[in-house]
């Protein structure tokens, strides 16, 4: 998983509780690469499950809550560093329908190392968007996290209704959103 | 924040920065073996783009390359030296452009019927049409056309080749196998009218024989009627016989004895004459149409032009009177005596034509001269017939240029005559002309005897 995600983490945790908290559970995590992430660094995505357990431990919140919460941070942080991904998006579905095909092959260009999750979009009406993540990392709650935090950045959190369900067998996470406006 | 928090996070940024310094060094090492594989790959491209564009512009054919809107959009340099306009200026211009207007419609279904997932036949795929250059002159072009997909666009390779020289030496291959033919055509004349003579010299000998014969004879014959007649004379004068010798009156009168005495000798004599004529044009049938000899020999220029002035005859007597004037120091010349009989009937003929085409009352003239010049005989044959417009004086040692009428010259006649003047004997002919005037052609031919007996043709 790429730096970036940790950095990000950790500064979320810095920001939303306290970088006393975040270095208790830097601690904690014992990580083999003892925390020290760069954002183009590339690392194991068990090293991020081990802090979200430490933080979860440490604030009495649910992990998959704590995760999804993460998801709408950085989505938040994706709009300030790379706002051309934004740009001619008038509405949250078109900017979803964009991450496969064309966000995702934008990273694969800087990174191509990179790991990254099927998103894959349908669009059964003019009205609905169904997105189906896939990964074999079980970030579910983070997409959805990122998705809510789409909606919210169109402003569209209470013009959509979103619907999640879960699909996944074995190891690996399936996931089909549903939007609905 | 406390003094311990801040040492933990400076620790951990250091570790990052180094983790990020190691990533970047990694990373620029990359870049730069990626770099070197990328300079290798364009050079190894840019070779490749040389290699392809030299064979390209060093082939014969011209090809172009031409987009879905019929631009062309490539073309090599055998393109730009065909249709005669410069590269820069062809591309981005139509492409049927290039040919004929009346073309351009056959061509546009060849091209719309191309299809790139088929085979490239390319007998089949040839057509046969019209290029047409910057001067607006045409040519004749060979096309074959073929499709090919790129980038999603449809493409078209045109490849040309200017069949101008093939058509020539096609043209000149069906002169030469024309020519070849007449001239197979003429030797066998010639084989039949030396074997004719050969046939009519028997006859024509006993005749002159006996005609000879005849004439000794006749004049024995009227010694003895003479006898006769002086022996009526001197029975009339002693009286006697005298039936006998009116008998003899009667028949003398009745035969006209007297007119037989004047007349048969010289109707002998004519009979000699014409004999001699015959055998004349008979010896000159023979010589002139005795079979070529591919090696040169001596020969008397004088005769042979009194040999084709005699073969001739039949040609010229009608029109013009035939003047000759011989160097008798002309010393013989290496020839191939055929030929050059040939040649000197041709500019007989010729010559006779152009005075029949002048349509004056009176017989023209053609006067043929023979003079030495240095180290060349030179023969001229001078008419005082119609003359050459000035137009045609270029091409009358072309092949197949006549002015005559249908049926009455095949444009063979100079072209002949140059070919085996220049080519055959290393001399040369050139003529004077002077419309309404006459026309004089004159012949060189070298005398060097070593050189001239050694050629072979």
């Amino acid at each position: 998983m790429k730096g970036f995600v940790f950095t990000e983490f950790l500064e979320m945790v810095d920001d939303k509780f306290s970088p006393d908290l975040t270095e208790r559970i830097v601690d904690q995590a014992d990580v083999p690469s003892g925390c020290a992430y760069t954002a183009v660094g590339t690392y194991d995505h068990m090293e991020l499950v081990q802090l979200v357990v430490g933080l979860s431990k440490e604030t009495g919140t649910a992990a998959p809550d704590l995760v999804k919460a993460f998801g709408a941070h950085l989505l938040s942080r994706f709009v300030v560093l790379y706002p051309e991904f934004f740009d001619g998006h008038a509405d949250p579905f078109t900017f979803l329908e964009s991450v496969e095909n064309y966000i995702h092959i934008e990273v694969k260009k800087l990174y191509p190392d990179a790991t990254l999750p099927s998103v894959a979009c349908e669009r059964p009406s003019p009205d609905k968007l169904v997105v189906l993540y896939e990964s074999e990392r079980c970030l579910a709650d983070a997409a959805h996290g990122l998705i809510e935090g789409c909606l919210k950045h169109f402003g569209a959190e209470d013009q959509v209704t979103l619907t999640r369900e879960d699909l996944s067998s074995g190891k690996s996470s399936r996931v089909r959103f549903e939007l609905t406006r | 924040m406390e003094a311990e928090l801040l040492q933990k996070r400076l620790a951990r940024e250091k570790a990052a920065r180094k983790q990020a310094e190691d990533l970047l060094e990694a990373k620029s090492r990359e870049l730069y073996l990626a770099n070197q594989e990328i300079s290798a790959t364009a050079q190894e491209l840019s070779r490749q783009s040389k290699q392809l564009n030299a064979v390209l512009d060093r082939t014969m054919a011209a090809i172009m390359l031409v987009d879905d809107n019929d631009r062309i959009e490539k073309v090599n340099r055998a393109g730009s030296v065909a249709f005669g306009h410069d590269i820069d200026v062809m591309l981005g211009q139509s492409v049927f452009g290039l040919f004929e207007r009346e073309q351009r419609e056959a061509l546009a279904k060849i091209q719309q019927d191309c299809n790139p997932d088929q085979d490239f036949k390319t007998i089949e795929a040839i057509h046969e049409t019209v290029g047409l250059r910057r001067d607006r002159s045409t040519f004749p072009v060979e096309l074959a056309i073929a499709a090919l997909d790129l980038d999603d666009r449809r493409y078209t390779v045109w490849i040309c080749r200017d069949l101008t020289r093939r058509k020539e030496a096609e043209a000149e291959r069906a002169r030469l196998e024309q020519e070849l033919r007449q001239s197979q055509k003429l030797e066998s004349l010639g084989t039949l009218a030396s074997g004719i003579a050969h046939e009519i010299n028997t006859p024509v000998q006993y005749v002159s024989d006996n005609a000879h014969y005849l004439k000794g004879a006749f004049d024995d014959l009227f010694a003895v009627l003479d006898a006769y007649g002086r022996l009526a004379e001197a029975c009339v004068q002693a009286g006697g016989f005298d039936q006998q010798v009116a008998a003899v009156r009667d028949s003398e009168q009745d035969a006209d004895i007297e007119f037989l005495k004047g007349d048969i000798p010289n109707s002998v004599d004519q009979a000699l004459d014409g004999i001699q004529r015959i055998s004349k044009i008979v010896t000159a049938i023979k010589e002139f149409s005795h079979p070529g000899t591919v090696e040169k020999t001596a020969a008397d220029i004088n005769k042979a032009i009194e040999t084709t002035l005699t073969v001739a005859h039949n040609e010229w007597k009608h029109v013009c009177e035939v003047k000759t004037d011989f160097d008798p120091a002309l010393p013989e010349v290496p020839c191939l005596l055929g030929d050059f009989n040939q040649v000197l009937l041709n500019l007989i003929i010729n010559a006779t034509h152009a005075i029949a085409s002048k349509e004056e009352e009176g017989l023209g003239l053609i006067t043929v001269r023979t003079r030495r010049a240095g180290d060349a005989a030179e023969i001229t044959v001078a008419d005082n017939g119609c003359g050459i417009a000035e137009e045609y004086r270029r091409q009358i040692f072309d092949p197949f240029f006549t002015t005559k009428g249908v049926g009455k010259g095949t444009g063979q006649g100079l072209s002949i005559a140059y070919s085996i003047i220049t080519q055959k004997h290393g001399g040369s002919i050139s003529f004077t002309s002077k419309v309404g005037e006459g026309t004089t052609f004159k012949i060189l031919l070298p005398i060097d005897r070593d050189a001239g007996m050694k050629v072979a043709v």
